[in-house]
């Protein structure tokens, strides 16, 4: 009894995953701007690759973002619509947390730890949010981490600027606690957002599936709404040229 | 004529503030749910993208489930996916095609992409019955004006002429603008176009001269059309006098009309075809309507005009040109179909 999972906040990641958290199929692609071509040929593979029909799937997973918004909504739109096809829930889960939660596996962190996540929001700008460690390892394998700020938009000097203490080394407040940043974001600013050596770039499809599997048994509400951070740039015309009729 | 034996078609429309969802079975509709995000985009004075795609994400299912839920059928009654994968707005089509895909993964049933132009003229099909073999389409809103050969709509069309400029429904928005009218302009126009003189000034019509009888026969200009307009309305200010807002309104509107039906009449006769199409929004507009009429009366060619609200961008055009492709044995497109925002008139499928 399986859920995809579909993440299009940078790159696309698509995986197939048990209701108790093992991985039966996982793709990626690097595809940054044609995500509406390479997603659904991608789901079909991992459909393909675990030999699982459509009709044994029992959620679809999305991450939220924040992120850039035409590739943001190829997922959401693909989610809902495919969770509708099948006659299952679709549920939500923001794409930073699911950087979190694997910096806290990959770089093996504790309890009060705290994970900086930036991704690339194009502009010279990141998307940003911070964490707190819960727990290492929750229900279905996967860390528990709690927001403490974010997620936002904005430059990344200015991100290190607000943050409470170091983006990387000891965190503030507890004693021992470290404090690391993790996300493809950083690596782009990596004088002002000193990157983790073995730090996660990009959600991973799996994680996100953990993340929504744990939080739906936990009796959360999952939406899809996607994290725009940014309004529409628009502009209001500039009155006609002609004032023929004032 | 019955069509419980055909495919059931879910069609999808995005390509630009409408997002419009039918159901179709051969050439009966069974409905069309249709959301607009227009009432949004007002006050910039023309559609904005992101706004639009926005618009269309939140839509989407819902609009799909209403139109399951008024046609009386369920999603596994569906026989075939199509969506417009262009011509269009990128940010748009790709909510539509990427909702398509995921309906064809989730039903396993196949995709078809198909053109939205052409869609605009086979939703005829819905309310005027098949085509005969061969009828001319003049496809004519806010973002296109063409000429259509059709010989086949599901597998050969060949595009006589196109506008080199504004759309006709454009130039409407455009005059209506300078003349300080709501957005969109158009309807304005034609409203106060019938209370007007279509004689009191003769503005130019492009590309009508001998000099373009030969590369421009079928292709439209209108953005002179729409310059002249502003001139005589600016030189009218400048010399303190009022503007006839209804006879400007009714001479614009009849260079309009005049150089759509004289072009449009002339390769019906050309190409030996008597049967002719309108479609799309601007086929609403009654100077049109009312010219079209008239010459294809004297011209003895049959004139079939959809009812407006299968004018206007919606599922149902999407679904209809689906269905025809679907019947005509074509092959399904592939899940990695991209969005084409200029696709070739020519191509009725990807
Ligand atoms: N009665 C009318 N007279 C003139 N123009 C009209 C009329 N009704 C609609 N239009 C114009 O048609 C266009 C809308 O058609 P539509 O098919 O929705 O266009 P598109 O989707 O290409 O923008 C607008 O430009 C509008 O002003
Ligand atoms: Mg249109």
């Amino acid at each position: 009894m399986p859920v995809l999972a579909i993440d299009t906040s940078a790159a696309v990641s698509v995986a197939l995953v048990s209701e108790t958290g093992g991985r039966l199929a996982a793709r990626s692609s690097g595809e940054r701007r044609r995500h509406a071509e390479s997603l659904a040929p991608l789901i079909t593979q991992v459909l393909d690759d675990a030999g699982t029909d459509r009709t044994a799937l029992t959620a679809v997973v999305a991450g939220t973002g924040p992120a850039p918004f035409t590739g943001l909504r190829v997922g959401l739109v693909t989610a809902r619509t495919l969770a509708l096809a099948v006659g299952i829930p679709v549920l939500g889960v923001p794409s930073l947390d699911g950087l979190a939660a694997q910096a806290v596996s990959d770089l093996g962190l504790d309890p009060d730890d705290e994970v900086l996540v930036a991704s690339d929001a194009r502009r010279k700008e990141v998307y940003w949010a911070r964490y707190r460690v819960v727990a290492h390892e929750g229900p279905h394998g996967v860390p528990v981490v709690r927001t403490v700020a974010g997620p936002e938009v904005g430059r990344a000097a200015a991100v290190a600027e607000a943050q409470p203490g170091a983006v990387a080394g000891p965190a503030t407040g507890v004693a021992g606690a470290r404090a690391v940043v993790v996300g493809e974001g950083a690596a782009l600013y990596p004088d002002v957002l000193p990157l983790d050596d073995d730090a996660p770039l990009l959600p991973d499809a799996t994680v996100l599936a953990r993340l929504a599997l744990a939080r739906r048994d936990a009796g959360l509400a999952l939406p899809t709404e996607p994290l725009y951070l940014r309004r529409p740039d628009v502009q209001e015309p500039a009155p006609p040229k002609s004032p023929a009729l004032g | 004529m019955t069509s419980s034996g055909e495919p059931l078609v879910l069609g999808i429309e995005s390509s630009c503030d409408e997002t419009g969802v039918a159901l179709v079975r051969g050439n009966d509709l069974l409905f069309d749910a249709v959301a607009s995000s227009m009432e949004e985009h007002a006050r910039f004075g023309g559609i904005i993208p992101e706004v639009a795609s926005r618009a269309h994400l939140e839509a989407m299912v819902p609009t799909i489930e209403r139109a399951l839920d008024e046609a009386g059928v369920t999603l596994s009654d569906v026989d075939a996916v199509a969506v417009t994968a262009g011509p269009g707005l990128v940010g748009p089509l790709t909510i539509g095609t990427s909702a398509a895909k995921a309906l064809s993964i989730g039903l396993g049933k196949p995709l078809y992409g198909v053109n939205h132009v052409i869609g605009h003229a086979c939703v005829d099909q819905l309310s005027g019955g098949e085509f005969p073999d061969r009828v001319m389409a003049l496809v004519v809103s806010g973002g296109h004006s063409s000429l259509l050969l059709v010989d086949d709509i599901a597998t050969d069309v060949t595009e006589l002429g196109s506008t080199l400029d504004d759309a006709a429904g454009e130039a409407f928005d455009k005059v209506g603008r300078l003349l300080g009218l709501p957005y969109p302009g158009g309807p304005h126009v034609d409203r106060l176009a019938r209370e007007g003189d279509p004689t009191a000034i003769r503005f130019p019509r492009g590309l009508t001269a001998p000099k373009d009888q030969e590369r421009h026969a079928y292709n439209f200009s209108f953005s002179g059309l729409k310059t002249a307009v502003a001139r005589w309305v600016e030189a009218r200010t400048d010399a303190g006098k009022d503007i006839p807002v209804e006879d400007v309104c009714a001479s614009f509107a009849e260079a309009v009309a005049d150089v759509l039906t004289a072009k449009t009449i002339a390769a019906c006769r050309r190409h030996d075809v008597d049967t002719l199409v309108i479609g799309g929004g601007f086929s609403a507009n009654s100077q049109l309507r009312e010219m079209a009429a008239k010459r294809c009366a004297e011209a003895g060619i049959t004139l079939r005009i959809p009812p407006i609200r299968h004018c206007t961008d919606n599922g149902a055009m999407i679904a209809a040109l689906g269905s025809a492709v679907v019947r005509a044995g074509v092959a399904p497109s592939g899940l990695d179909i991209p969005v084409d925002s200029s696709m070739p008139l020519e191509t009725i499928t990807v």
